[in-house]
């Protein structure tokens, strides 16, 4: 799904999850766990985390530095003789691939995986202008004939069943399909193989962007991306300004980082670097290349330095396959291309806390993904002061939540500040709760506390202690 | 010199364990620990925080600091998540140069989570308890991750006769409670106790331990409704048990 | 002059609250790692050939030259090979990879012929500019003489590998490239799970990566 919601409602997508989606979710994120644990084990720690620390000091050096870095970028890119656009927001970048387009009389666009042109609905302005545009990972492939978006970053189809995909192909693609994956990818090897020979324009991402020379990185397993850059007579690269690193030797840090975090390889199978177009005309390559620089929100989250970190991000999806609410839910909960905390962190600052301010609260800020983020992104941390905006806004937005909540906490936090009013509080509960109890526990509360005992009985108030310490303490005063 | 604890013993545990802080008080004395009770504590305001009111928040927080911060010693929590607050968040609320901050730098360098101390200050791993059953250990997120308190706990078990530890799949695994996430998202919070009740059920143990009072009233309610036999116990009730179950 | 230009960068320098003619520090120390050193050659081929079987790819040493035409009439018959397409660097010419496969009855399709008719192609034959043992990797270069489809469009990927090609770690590999125009680092033949996490090859890229060392240069 390239367009979003005008408001994200967490708890009401949570509900319309499939009951067989957590354990299909389990299934895959404990693999990637599993094999990502291995190759970090065979490293060491001590190496793992000193990596973990170089990655995070430079991605956080490259955006202190961000200007300067992108300017040195697009210089890079123009002497080797690319095209350079800068987009503010996803209308200004959809209106610049629509022209490229036009130039050219695309007709059919093949695209590699990039949650930057979902963020923007890129597919769907192309297509609203007449353009067919093909996702061409296979699992992005699946989802976009399914007409569902993303359900994992890294593994878009991963929920949905083999024979489920068979199915899918039969009906549209009108092709003989066994309920076998190796058989399936045959299918789409060759059907796509088609639109790759025939595209007009391809359209990718970037997984890094360095400055040092403005070589666009992209890293696959399938070939998509090598297919999508080098085949088509045109490439577009759509590219967030945080993906900037400074230099070559930046990627010895963060290509061992990358692979490893996202689904436990050393290395993905295709890492590309493309410096321009091709330098000579008998190069095979595209004859155009386009970067364009996409803003979209990056720099106003730049602004402020308690959440700037949410940029780091390299888009591994360990953080995703860690988080046990991710685990619980899967992607589609979060109503947004990039799920679990680091999609929790780009929604909320993208999309505003209006339309997303459910979001940072959809944890339990347990800290499992601050473990495993391979650049050290301190996310609950951000996500603290994402629900503080929420509520009490700050210096880039104002609070959004409801009124009433906002009396409950003056109320709540007026009765804790004063030590009376807390004791006769508790005496007060301790009593009410009397036609509620069943032994040591309490079975039903009245809303909103029901949410709580929908699930499981509430302990019954035993407020003893302090009783217990004035009278020893009396008896000890009398003793002696 | 006599050891001084000053005893922070939590709005949950104020109104729900009071026989978990009673042997909290029992062992600290046995072990020669002077036990105090600043009895003008409520709440830390961690509620408050992690909900983003900042501002409520900061004046219980200030309150905390006015309580504990004219008291001498170690400050002792049953509670991991509440000295989370207290050692990480407190400096944070704050500005840095003011009285307050200065305040809460000192005072979150001496509050300890029970375990910690018992570990690390008062070197006691054995403390004399026995406890001859199959248990199995639920670590607590802010304790694991925000105090980075993982052996300890397991080692003290460790230390009491009869018992048999079993190790907990998921053991690090949030058990859903997170607070006000818990009626927030109370669908996804059942989901993740669930799986944590399931979890405790496949080890076959008779108890499970913890120590976090917010992770041992959502697994307690979770196993009661679950019809489950397994016991929820706080580590400090088989660390002051000499048996049979108390 | 490019307004969007403007404002972006405009923004992003109000938002790091920067002088605008501020110099540019240098990276910390931290955010560097240190390279490996190389082992023996021998062993460095050796575990080059281990990550490669690993990821599904075929090893091979050929003793000279002279074992060059018996393993690609196998190659040719197990790959069921009609077409080829193939570097033309000076290392292939010399050993005349293209004759011994007309030899066998392959056709032989230039590069230059166009998308279409190196996709009928079954089999691309590839030098290999460096390689990094640690992790299979093969770099290849693009130029004049290394169309990049050779090694993308067909099914099969012959890589032949000489020692010289061998480097310590992904810093001596930039090294070489990073001046480049395009490069490619491949590590094994294509693969995806994105089918219920079942391990597929062959999506869009080769589906058998062969890498045959010969000695010498």
């Amino acid at each position: 799904m390239s367009h979003l919601p005008a408001s994200i409602d967490f708890r009401a997508n949570v509900r319309q999850v499939p009951p067989a989606l957590p354990a299909a979710v389990q299934k895959a994120t404990a693999k990637f766990l599993g094999t990502r644990a291995a190759l970090v084990d065979a490293l060491g720690h001590d190496v793992w985390q000193a990596l973990r620390q170089a990655g995070h000091d430079l991605r956080l050096h490259a955006l202190d530095n961000l200007d300067r870095y992108l300017e040195q970028a697009e210089r890079q890119v123009l002497k080797a003789g690319g095209h350079v656009h800068w987009a503010r927001d996803a209308a200004e970048a959809q209106r610049i691939v629509l022209d490229i387009a036009g130039q050219h009389r695309a007709r059919l666009a093949v695209k590699a995986k990039s949650m930057a042109t979902e963020e923007i609905g890129l597919n769907q302005a192309l297509e609203t202008a007449g353009l067919r545009v093909l996702e061409t990972d296979l699992g992005e492939y699946i989802v976009q004939l399914k007409g569902v978006g993303p359900a994992h970053i890294v593994v878009p189809a991963f929920h949905l069943s083999t024979e489920e995909i068979a199915a899918l192909f039969r009906e549209k693609l009108g092709v003989e399909a066994p309920a076998e994956a190796q058989q399936l990818t045959q299918i789409a090897r060759v059907k796509l193989r088609e639109e790759f020979l025939r595209a007009d324009l391809g359209i990718s991402g970037a997984n890094f962007l360095i400055a040092e020379t403005g070589t666009i990185v992209t890293v696959t397993n399938e070939g998509n991306g090598r297919m999508c850059c080098t085949v088509p007579p045109v490439h577009v690269a759509v590219v967030g300004i945080d993906k900037v690193v400074p230099d070559w030797e930046s990627l010895t840090v963060l290509l061992k980082l990358l692979a490893r975090s996202a689904t436990g390889q050393k290395l993905s199978c295709y890492t590309q670097f493309i410096s321009g177009p091709p330098r000579s005309e008998a190069e095979t390559g595209p004859k155009e290349l386009h970067l364009v620089l996409l803003d979209n929100g990056r720099s106003r989250i730049l602004q402020t330095a308690e959440t700037r970190e949410t940029l780091l991000c390299i888009r591994c999806g360990a953080c995703l396959n860690v988080c046990p609410v991710y685990n619980s839910v899967g992607g589609y909960a979060y109503g947004y291309p990039i799920s679990g905390p680091t999609g929790v962190l780009f929604a909320s600052q993208i999309l505003g806390a209006k339309a997303a301010g459910a979001l940072p609260f959809a944890s339990t800020l347990c800290g499992a993904c601050n473990d495993i983020c391979p650049v050290k992104i301190p996310i609950t941390d951000i996500l603290l002061q994402l629900r503080h905006r929420v509520v009490e806004g700050d210096a880039q937005e104002s609070a959004v939540a409801p009124y009433r909540l906002q009396l409950a906490a003056q109320l709540g936090s007026f009765a804790l500040a004063r030590p009376w009013l807390y004791r006769l509080g508790s005496r007060l509960l301790a009593w009410l709760q009397a036609p509620l109890r069943s032994g040591d526990w309490l079975l039903r509360l009245p809303p909103p506390f029901n949410r709580w005992t929908m699930a499981r009985p509430f302990p019954a108030f035993a407020p003893g202690f302090r009783a217990w310490w004035r009278s020893r303490s009396h008896h000890t005063r009398g003793r002696s | 010199m006599v050891r001084r604890a000053q005893l922070f013993i939590t709005c949950l545990g104020d109104q729900f364990f009071p026989g978990v802080l009673q042997r909290m008080v029992g062992l600290l004395e046995r072990l020669g620990v002077q036990v105090g009770f600043p009895a003008e504590q409520t709440c830390c305001g961690q509620p408050f925080f992690n909900s983003g009111y900042w501002s409520q928040a900061r004046d219980l927080a200030a309150k905390w600091l006015r309580v504990f911060g004219r008291t001498e010693g170690a400050i002792v929590s049953p509670s991991g998540s509440c000295v989370d607050m207290v050692r990480h968040h407190y400096p944070r609320l704050f500005p840095p140069g003011t009285p307050e901050h200065r305040l809460a730098i000192e005072t979150a360098a001496r509050t300890f989570e029970l375990t910690q101390y018992l570990a690390h200050e008062l070197k006691a791993i054995e403390v004399g308890a026995r406890f001859p059953h199959r248990v199995t250990y639920h670590a607590s997120c802010h304790l694991l991750r925000g105090l980075g308190v993982r052996e300890e706990p397991k080692a003290l078990l460790g230390g009491v006769q009869g018992l048999e530890l079993i190790p907990l799949p998921g053991e690090e695994t949030c058990c859903g409670f997170g607070g006000v996430f818990s009626v927030i998202y109370p669908e996804v919070s059942r989901t993740m106790m669930e799986a944590k009740v399931q979890a405790i059920d496949s080890t076959g143990a008779d108890v499970v331990v913890a120590c976090d009072a917010g992770c041992l009233m959502n697994i307690a309610g979770g196993l009661r409704k679950a019809g489950s036999p397994v016991r929820a116990m706080h580590l400090i009730e088989v660390l002051t048990a000499g048996g049979g179950m108390p | 002059m490019d307004s969007a230009r403007e404002e972006i960068l405009k923004n992003v320098r109000r938002a790091l609250g920067r002088e605008p003619d501020s110099a540019l520090p240098a990276l910390p120390a931290t955010a560097r790692v240190g390279p490996r050193v190389a082992g023996p050659i021998r062993d460095e081929i050796e575990a080059l050939f281990t990550e490669i079987q690993k990821l599904s790819g075929t090893t091979r040493r050929l003793a000279g030259r002279d074992a060059l035409g018996p393993a690609l009439a196998e190659l040719v018959t197990a790959e069921a090979v009609r077409k080829a397409t193939l570097w033309t660097t000076p290392d292939l010419e010399s050993l005349d990879v293209a004759g011994a496969l007309q030899a066998l009855g392959v056709e032989i399709v230039p590069p230059q012929a166009g998308k279409a008719r190196v996709a009928e192609c079954e089999l691309g034959v590839t030098g290999v500019d460096a390689a990094l043992p640690e992790t299979g990797t093969l770099v290849l270069r693009s130029s004049p003489d290394r169309p990049r489809v050779v090694s993308l469009l067909p099914r099969v990927h012959l890589a032949i590998l000489r020692p010289a090609a061998l480097r310590a770690d992904l810093h001596q590999a930039f090294g070489d490239v990073q001046g480049d125009g395009y490069c490619v680092f491949v590590t094994g033949p294509s693969r995806t799970a994105d089918i219920e996490l079942t391990l597929t090859l062959g999506v869009h890229g080769p589906r058998s990566l062969h890498v045959w060392l010969l000695p010498g240069c």
